[in-house]
């Protein structure tokens, strides 16, 4: 008698994650510049104004988190905006005239990844 | 075979204003895309775009242009042309808008499309006609296109032309 022929299905995964986070801070040349969460996201927009125009402009990035002490966030794009944030952010030379620049800590699709970050342990 | 592949890219200018059309210059029209798609696509559009720009036929009569530009940038070209409102030249500002027609690799092509898209033009304008003079000057260019193959090309726009500045 012949076995029944079994089914079975195959379900193949390539990169779920339609988004990228990115962890960033703002580095000033000057101490004591102040910027809130609405400036910051302002700035994003328009370094992504000053490169790709109105259509780079409406890319949809999130801040995820803002701290004001450090200036550092976590942010969302995208994964075809990805290559767009990232070099606008290199771009961009300064605020209201002051000079800075974005340091990129970390990239990664998933969020969880950007809890834990192997270069800032401190081993004893 | 390695060259510079390009996108001809065929619009036509439509304006309520029929001096809009006559006031086009191929200066002025490049100056107009190029600060359009530097709005739209910022300072890369501007750049990527503007690398193998060129406007290769302009007719002012019925206001069809001919743009060139790069094949891996003529996306950023023609997303913008939408976005062009108005054609500003001595001060005076006509509102129009740019309707692209074809796109081709060649223009050859784009001149093919040309000849067939004015030949049912033609037979638009005789149904919308009203005027005996016009009508019959049109008959002649129909049947003038419909009898010669080869030679229609040259003779068909400067005819179609004829027509529609004798309409306006």
């Amino acid at each position: 008698m012949p076995l029944p022929a079994t089914t079975y299905e195959r379900v193949v995964y390539k990169n779920p994650s339609e988004h990228h986070y990115m962890k960033v801070y703002l580095d000033f040349q000057d101490h004591g510049v102040e910027v809130n969460v609405a400036q910051f996201k302002q700035l994003l927009v328009s370094a992504l104004k000053d490169l790709f125009g109105e259509v780079g402009a409406a890319l949809p990035v999130d801040v995820l988190t803002f701290e004001e002490k450090t200036l550092s966030a976590i942010l969302r794009v995208p994964s075809s905006g990805m290559a767009k944030l990232w070099s606008s952010l290199t771009l961009l030379g300064s605020y209201k005239g002051k000079k800075c620049a974005f340091r990129v800590i970390q990239v990664s699709p998933f969020l969880l990844a950007l809890s834990g970050n192997s270069r800032e342990l401190l081993l004893d | 075979m390695v060259r510079f592949k390009h996108r001809y890219l065929l619009c036509e200018l439509v304006s309520d204003d029929p001096r809009c059309r006559l006031s086009l210059d191929d200066r002025v029209l490049s100056v107009l895309v190029r600060d359009t798609v530097a709005r739209v696509h910022g300072t890369f559009g501007a750049a990527a775009s503007s690398i193998g720009f060129a406007v290769r036929y302009l007719n002012a009569y019925t206001g069809i242009v001919l743009l060139r530009c790069r094949k891996e940038f003529y996306q950023l070209v023609w997303s913008a042309l939408p976005f062009i409102t108005y054609l500003e030249t001595k001060g005076h500002r006509y509102p129009c808008f740019f309707n692209t027609l074809h796109v081709g690799g060649t223009i050859r092509t784009c001149q093919k499309f040309l000849i067939q898209y004015n030949r049912r033009q033609l037979l638009i304008l005789l149904q919308n006609c009203t005027d005996e003079g016009e009508r019959e000057a049109i008959q002649k260019s129909v049947t003038r296109s419909c009898v010669l193959e080869e030679e229609s090309g040259e003779e068909l726009s400067d005819s179609g032309e004829e027509a529609t500045e004798a309409m306006e």
